[in-house]
């Protein structure tokens, strides 16, 4: 047997077990992931009422015009983008700051960590059902405020101002997320080799300047993953936003896509509607997995 | 030996595949009311008896969830064998024939007309579609006015005397009632009820001239002068008005159990007195709390109370038929105990027999109820009232809440609403 014909067999056997081993999740994700994308595209081109028997009506890309016409879409597409670089801003820079915080800690970085961490594990119901109770107006919120500034009985209408309550559900994604990221960061700031750190000592550099020089810039990637993955994040954002309306907040300053989507699915039964703007979600998010795709590509860093 | 087993097996199999047949479970969902279960429960075990082979799986969910629960199983064709909710949330079910029609004589009755000879005139109009009757009623409520007598006196008031009879008087009482600290209110007078805009919201417009809706269903919003008036109302009543209460606030009718200095009135049906009775015994029995008519605005053309809504309980159409009228049959048991479900829920099955009852009559407060009933109207249903009433829930909250004026969120209201209408 030639030598290149064994080495093409050893690669083929290996080749069959990397199949065999990935097969679990391609099934799961076709099942789970690739069909609803399909389906819901599909339905996407019907007219289609939730509880209707009849036949849907083929309607191409009706639904599409509809929604590039409705200014409930618009409104829907503003408070999405609202929302994310209102909250996907502050969460990337604030968590950079604590993990170098945590990371230059001697003592309870553990502790530090699984504190920041912690409300990410909670679920995102309880997380809007505990900031409802904090966000009453006689809850903990107002006292908080009222504490801080010496200015009692002011009410700061947390879920009853537009402005305050698009705050709100920003505050609350801020709490529940900046500990996992801060984590990531961790592990990114991990990465970095310390003699690049001792190099920088020996040539006389101080601890602003290797924060510029060395951290950031070899941090690009971690950050570019962090700001995309948030990004992502921000843009399905739902739980909040619905208990905080149905706890009585005004909906058209935080009617962000996925609650738009639920409401024409569920409350107005159309569902060739509702999934037709789930793929222009689809295709927002595409579009921000493809960006984080190239840049990451274009900065891998090997030391 | 061979063979003996064979036959076994086959005797075996035989039998398990009888004991199958004669077994049937029906699926029940309906929302949650402690009261209820419990004789509920009590009516399922003594079906179970009466009918072998049969179970009734009972499963309760918040009255905010199931709405959402029966939608998304019934568009997976999963829908349970009974289900029950408010009639807005029903009626689409029925205009996509998704149900089953009322077995008569599965129900015990000799003919259809008998069902309707036996209930008070109209109430199963909303249930009544093509000639065919979708749902028997588990309950038919409207909403009066909860008054806590002591909160009236510490303030000076004689509830009997100074209750408030207008919309304006509510008003004032309220602010009487209400203490703050600051912007922030410790105490409410009276706030809303507010996700149910179509029962307690739309007569308060209709006093005034207004109409969701016009006779010939084409046009939406009628007498905008009408409206904006009652938006105004609501603005002047949240916190950028004279703060009376919010949407933000908690529920003013589970407070009103507690008798904890949070409020002083809130608007509810006659449940609410087996609600209280069971939350509270203590206060139940102070007999410090009273039930008066819902208000009318001073200037009202017309005296419209708070609309009445119905629950009821419907049967799955795609269900085999033998679930279909087992479904029918335990129904009927259920409700063959109006008596009961009023003195322990509160609940008024409206049938001719139980309104002209002693019963009836001995409940405290039934005649506010009846009376402000017999002058008022079902409230609005049809396929999309779900889809309205959140409308109108989205201009209340943003007149209340948010700097937009009446006429603005009117026109909104307005434009989605005949929107509506048109798709339909």
């Amino acid at each position: 047997m030639s030598k290149k014909k064994l080495i093409y067999s050893i690669e083929r056997q290996k080749a069959r077990w990397g199949w065999i081993f990935v097969a679990p999740s391609l099934i799961f994700f076709s099942l789970f992931s690739f069909y609803p994308i399909f389906t819901a595209f599909y339905t996407s081109l019907f007219k289609k009422k939730l509880l209707s028997l009849k036949p849907p009506d083929f309607i191409a890309l009706g639904n599409y015009l509809y929604l590039l016409k409705s200014p409930d879409f618009w409104n829907s597409m503003r408070a999405t983008i609202v929302f994310t670089l209102g909250t996907f801003i502050p969460i990337l820079v604030f968590s950079l700051i604590l993990a170098i915080f945590i990371s230059s800690r001697k003592r309870f970085q553990n502790f530090l960590q699984l504190a920041y961490y912690s409300p990410a594990v909670l679920s995102s119901v309880v997380a809007a059902v505990i900031w409802l109770l904090i966000f009453d107006p006689r809850g903990l919120g107002n006292q908080w405020l009222n504490f801080l500034f010496r200015s009692p009985g002011v009410d700061h209408k947390w879920l009853a101002n537009s402005i305050m309550v698009q705050l709100s559900t920003m505050l609350v994604y801020f709490w529940k997320y900046v500990g996992y990221f801060t984590i990531i960061f961790i592990v990114g700031l991990a990465s970095i080799p310390q003699s690049i750190y001792e190099a920088a000592k020996i040539d006389g550099g101080n601890d602003w300047k290797n924060f510029w020089y060395i951290t950031l810039p070899l941090l690009k990637p971690t950050t570019i993953l962090v700001s995309i993955i948030s990004m992502l994040q921000c843009l399905r954002t739902f739980s909040t936003q619905y208990l905080f309306t149905q706890g009585g907040a005004p909906l058209a300053p935080i009617n962000v896509i996925t609650l738009n989507i639920y409401h024409t699915a569920i409350r107005d039964h159309q569902i060739g509607r509702a999934s037709a703007m789930s793929i222009i979600l689809f295709i927002i998010m595409m579009l921000f997995t493809w960006i984080q795709f190239k840049t990451s590509r274009a900065d891998e860093i090997s030391y | 030996m061979k063979k003996i087993s064979i036959i076994l097996f086959l005797i075996m199999l035989l039998s398990l595949t009888t004991v199958v047949a004669n077994s049937m479970e029906i699926t029940f969902w309906t929302h949650e009311d402690p009261n209820r279960t419990e004789i509920e429960e009590r009516y399922i075990a003594e079906f179970e008896q009466e009918n072998p082979g049969v179970t009734i799986k009972r499963v309760t969910s918040g009255s905010g969830q199931i709405q959402e629960l029966v939608l998304t199983a019934f568009a997976a064709n999963q829908g349970p064998d009974i289900f029950n909710m408010s009639i807005e949330d029903e009626y689409a079910y029925i205009v996509n024939e998704r149900l089953s029609p009322v077995d008569y004589a599965a129900c015990g009755y000799p003919s259809l007309q008998a069902i309707y000879d036996a209930y008070l005139p109209g109430v199963l109009d909303p249930v009544t579609y093509q000639g065919k009757l979708y749902g028997l009623p588990l309950e038919l409520t409207n909403w009066c006015i909860y008054i806590n007598k002591k909160i009236f006196r510490e303030v000076g008031l004689d509830p009997e005397k100074d209750y408030p009879k207008t919309w304006e008087e509510m008003m004032e009482v309220s602010d009487k009632l209400a203490i703050r600290e600051g912007e922030i209110l410790k105490r409410r007078g009276f706030d809303f009820r507010y996700p149910y805009y179509l029962v307690s919201w739309i007569p308060m417009v209709e006093q005034l001239g207004g109409k969701l809706i016009s006779d010939d269903g084409k046009t939406a919003i009628v007498n905008e002068d009408a409206w904006i008036k009652v938006l105004d109302y609501m603005k002047e009543w949240g916190p950028n008005g004279r703060n009376l209460g919010s949407p933000t606030y908690t529920n003013a009718r589970k407070l009103f159990n507690m008798d904890n200095n949070d409020i002083a009135m809130c608007l509810s049906g006659l449940y609410q007195q087996g609600r209280i009775k069971a939350d509270n015994p203590e206060f139940y029995e102070s007999g410090e709390w009273m039930i008066v008519p819902f208000p009318i605005f001073e200037n009202a053309v017309q005296d419209v109370p708070c609309a009445y809504y119905g629950h009821y309980y419907m049967v799955n159409g795609q269900k085999p038929v033998e679930n279909q009228q087992m479904a029918w049959k335990f129904i009927a048991y259920m409700l063959s105990h109006p008596e009961e479900y009023l003195t322990k829920v509160n609940l008024i099955q409206p049938t001719k027999k139980l309104i002209e009852s002693d019963t009836y009559r001995s409940i405290p407060y039934s005649d506010v109820f009846r009376d402000d009933m017999a002058k008022g109207h079902i409230v609005y249903y049809g396929a999309n009232s779900a889809k309205i009433q959140s409308l109108i829930k989205e201009a209340i909250e943003t007149v209340m809440l948010t700097d937009t004026s009446s006429s603005d969120a009117l026109q909104t209201l307005k434009r989605k609403v005949q929107e509506v209408l048109e798709e339909d």
